[in-house]
């Protein structure tokens, strides 16, 4: 009884999926019979100039958001466990802003600044912005670890002879890796699949696979379908290997013990 | 360890992705940096609107490279240009241009630039939204009518005009376009009044009018989604532009054009270039290349609107549409007007009406 | 040690920057009527008092109404599925929740254009319906489209933070409440459901916010003729261009789900 509502819920999460990776490899334009395998969707997917731009734009965003991000959020999040009150109180309420508020909302704030300051719309306010909203996501990984940790293995480690950069780096960073590989791989998330956000501060024709999607979606096209198809396949590619490698490293350090 | 698969495979992937398309996500300054590649020109056009290949022509016969994006409707093409975004062709309609020319936001286009010029019709030239064509070189022209299936709408019903988009019979079955001034129009002519009004009372009129039909019809209010959807059938009444309406039967044959009696409006979307243009000469490039016989021939081929190229015109006329009203703008029903420009606060009043009608 | 606390500069700055200014320059539009150019500061409460015209007003309680009925289902639907997801074994438990993960990090617009297949008048499950005589129904642009597609997004958004507070639950306690005479129903009431309220009010309060200030899935699924706040925000920005009534209807938005959030946390004082 249980299973048969577990599968009906993932049939209704997965359909849409499915029918679309399936829909990708049709021969026919139609979105409704199916009327040969066929890789045309995927040939014009490839010729297609702007769509390969726009992957191009996600993931080198998702990828360079990440790595500011996940930077500027650890080194914060260490930061404050060691600052005073006042500056902890603002920098986590602050930080908690672009989490609570709408989307919508932080799109129109970053719009209008770029517009005040007249910079020109492009690839470098998408990147401003999408670092904005990943980093917050960072330090709530982050710095519960931090808090976790002893607050005297930094001082140990320099009375031990370390200089302060040692210290963080021989010491507090790879206790936090946990922490910092979480929000990394939350901030990726965060990046990637952005629209509002992208939609609002891009221009100079600067698009990603959001806004290049949403264009679309005026016409039928199946070329979006090959796109969903490449998408999800590598995600659930990435997602199993980055969950299933510890399952089976635990079971191989099984048969060791056994 | 796991980390470090999952960052050498994003990193792979980016490097293979980036490897593909030559570092192209940058657009604009990766090019200029690049050398390889010359200029660039930025073109904001409305969408659905051309004939991409004609673009990828333009890019090879020029070495250049097209910035290419599309607004809704002019409205939304004004308030981003207004918000600072900057193009160097736009390809708004004649009121837009109007708006446009008395913001000073345009520059005169040289004519002795354009080599094609003596392809165009006359009827598209010397108009009084832009008189001696100062500043827009004609792109395609048509009206605003009623697509509908003639299996299912009543030949008798059409004689109600702009009102067969009240008639209940048809409630729940019909696309209005989403456009403000689209909208209006259809409640003012149906109403008897001109579609460019700044008379409150009128206005106040059309807008009862319009919430009156959401209520009793419950229209879909849609934009370039009604092309593929007319073509499937999925509803039996559109309100939309020639252009869609000729591709649109090009591809149903059940569908016909209907532009009433009572006059609907006739309009003229041109090629401007802006004050912000870095790069003139090509600008006017392109504009000469559109008006260029098989560049014109292939761009109104594909999207269904008439070209103001006479050649163009005269060829698809028999050919590809022939027998399609649609494609033919009738400009002799003295009902029929032109947009005309809007004073800010009845731009304004029609923008809040519009979107309370929708809001309803 | 004291070298550490100069490491959150950057973000000080950076974070007065990008966050701090652009609410104060929502505020001020917001406050303002200068347009996009705010030359003259001329400080007046009209875009505020617009907002309470009937038309805008009944925008908000549409998508208020929406947020409502996209996160009563998604409980219904999703505090059963977290529960018996709880009830495998461990690793069964991770395969599954990653199973319902799995769809949030594919692109939201490709999952919504999906559904747009799905749905319209001549798609798959219309085909389906006419297989079998049944005339189709028409489900694109409509509330349901519109609250199918919320619900398919926001699901896991329910199942995962209540799923997370079963998980942690402790079994003995179960045990504990039948040797001690309770029944199935009194049990889970008393001692589940309680529980795991922590996750399903952390649930609740995702789904909801983000439900009434979503902008996309409406605009696809439910066509021009939808409009809720989300919409109505967008639409100021960027056709109708009255950046100053945008602005407000933002803050205003804003406002509200920051004072929800804080008022939900007075509820459960438990930091998640």
């Amino acid at each position: 009884m249980k299973k048969l509502y577990i599968v009906f819920c993932f049939i209704f999460f997965y359909l849409p999926i499915l029918i679309t990776m399936i829909f990708s490899f049709n021969s026919s334009k139609s979105l409704t019979h199916f009327t040969g395998f066929s890789l045309r969707w995927y040939q014009e997917l490839i010729n297609n100039k702007e769509i390969v731009s726009a992957v191009s734009v996600s993931v080198t965003i998702a990828i360079l958001a990440t790595i500011i991000s996940t930077i500027l959020g650890t080194i914060t999040a260490i930061g404050l466990s060691k600052s005073r009150k006042f500056l902890k109180e603002y920098l986590l309420n602050v930080n908690n802003v672009p989490i609570l508020n709408p989307e919508i909302v932080t799109a129109i704030g970053l719009m209008i600044l770029f517009s005040s300051i007249s910079i020109d719309k492009g690839y470098l306010t998408m990147l401003l912005a999408h670092i904005c909203f990943c980093t917050p996501y960072v330090i709530t990984s982050v710095y519960p670890k931090v808090r976790s940790l002893d607050p005297n293995l930094a001082n140990a480690a320099m009375d031990l002879g370390a200089t302060p950069v040692q210290a963080l780096f021989k010491v507090i960073l790879p206790l936090l890796r946990p922490g910092i590989f979480a929000g990394a791989l939350l901030a990726f998330t965060m990046s990637f699949d952005d629209f509002v956000i992208s939609y609002f501060v891009t221009g100079n024709g600067v698009k990603n696979i959001s806004i290049i999607v949403y264009n679309m979606t005026k016409r039928t096209n199946p070329t979006i379908n090959a796109l969903s198809t490449i998408v999800i396949v590598v995600i659930i590619f990435i997602l199993l290997i980055v969950n299933i490698v510890p399952i089976l490293r635990k079971s191989k350090e099984r048969k060791y013990e056994g | 360890m796991k980390k470090r698969i999952v960052i050498l495979l994003t990193v792979v992937m980016s490097l293979m992705l980036t490897a593909c398309t030559g570092g192209d996500g940058d657009g604009e300054s990766k090019s200029v940096s690049d050398g390889s590649k010359t200029e660039t020109l930025k073109v904001y056009n409305a969408g659905e609107y051309v004939d991409t290949d004609v673009l990828r022509q333009f890019e090879e016969e020029y070495n250049c490279k097209i910035i290419y994006d599309t607004f809704e409707s002019n409205e939304v093409m004004y308030t981003k240009i207004s918000s600072g975004e900057s193009y160097d062709i736009i390809i708004p309609s004649d009121y837009m241009i109007e708006r446009l020319i008395k913001e000073d936001l345009v520059m005169p286009v040289d004519w002795s630039l354009i080599t094609n010029k003596e392809g165009l019709m006359p009827e598209v030239m010397d108009l009084e939204f832009d008189p001696g064509n100062t500043y827009s070189v004609p792109y395609f022209w048509g009206t605003v009518g009623i697509l509908y299936d003639t299996t299912v709408v009543a030949e008798a019903d059409l004689a109600d005009g702009w009102n067969l988009l009240m008639n209940e019979k048809y409630a729940g079955d019909l696309y209005m376009y989403d456009s403000e001034r689209d909208s209006f129009m259809v409640a003012l002519k149906s109403l008897g009044y001109s579609m460019n009004t700044d008379n409150k009372d009128e206005i106040q009129e059309a807008f009862d009018w319009l919430v009156n039909q959401k209520s009793v019809m419950s229209p879909i209010y849609a934009g370039d989604d009604v092309i593929d959807n007319m073509i499937s059938g999925n509803k039996s009444i559109a309100v939309v532009y020639s252009g869609d309406a000729a591709y649109i039967m090009t591809e149903n044959e059940d569908l016909d054009y209907l532009a009433p009696e009572e006059g609907t409006n006739v309009w003229y979307d041109g090629m401007v270039i802006t004050n912000d243009c870095k790069n003139i000469d090509l600008a006017h490039k392109f504009m000469d290349f559109m008006l260029r016989e098989d560049v014109a021939l292939a761009n109104t081929e594909a999207v269904g609107y008439t070209s103001p190229v006479a050649s163009a015109f005269e060829k698809m006329k028999t050919t590809t549409f022939a027998g399609i009203s649609a494609y033919v703008p009738d400009t002799t029903n003295p009902n029929n007007e032109i947009f005309r420009y809007q004073e800010q606060e009845i731009k304004e009043l029609f923008a809040e009406l519009w979107t309370k009608v929708k809001a309803q | 040690m004291k070298h550490f606390k100069h490491l959150t500069k950057p973000y000080i700055v950076w974070s007065f920057v990008f966050v701090v200014i652009p609410l104060l320059l929502i505020a001020l539009y917001a406050f303002t009527t200068g347009g996009n150019s705010v030359k003259i500061l001329d400080f007046t409460l009209r875009n505020f008092v617009k907002f309470l015209e009937p038309t805008y007003i009944s925008v908000f309680l549409k998508s208020i109404k929406l947020g409502l009925t996209t996160t009563s289902i998604c409980l219904i639907m999703g505090y059963p599925l977290a529960y018996f997801i709880s009830k495998f074994n461990d690793k069964a438990q991770d395969l599954l929740i990653l199973g319902v993960t799995i769809p949030m990090w594919i692109n939201l617009l490709l999952r919504t254009y999906a559904w747009l297949n799905l749905l319209a008048d001549n798609g798959i499950i219309n085909n389906l319906l006419s297989i079998f005589g049944i005339s189709p129904i028409t489900m694109m642009y409509t509330d349901f489209s519109v609250t199918l597609g919320m619900v398919c997004n926001f699901l896991p958004l329910m199942i995962i933070p209540i799923h997370t507070s079963l998980r942690k639950m402790d079994n003995s306690l179960i045990e504990a409440a039948y040797d001690l005479g309770a029944n199935r129903i009194q049990t889970f009431r008393r001692i589940v459901l309680k529980l795991s309220m922590p996750g399903v009010l952390n649930g609740i309060i995702m789904v909801f916010l983000m439900s009434i200030s979503t902008f996309v899935i409406p605009k696809l699924l439910g066509g021009g003729q939808y409009l809720l706040i989300g919409n109505l925000i967008e639409s100021q920005f960027i056709s109708v261009g009255d950046w100053n009534f945008g602005s407000a209807i933002s803050l205003l938005l804003a406002i509200i789900i920051l004072i929800s959030m804080r008022l939900m946390k007075k509820i459960d004082p438990q930091d998640e």
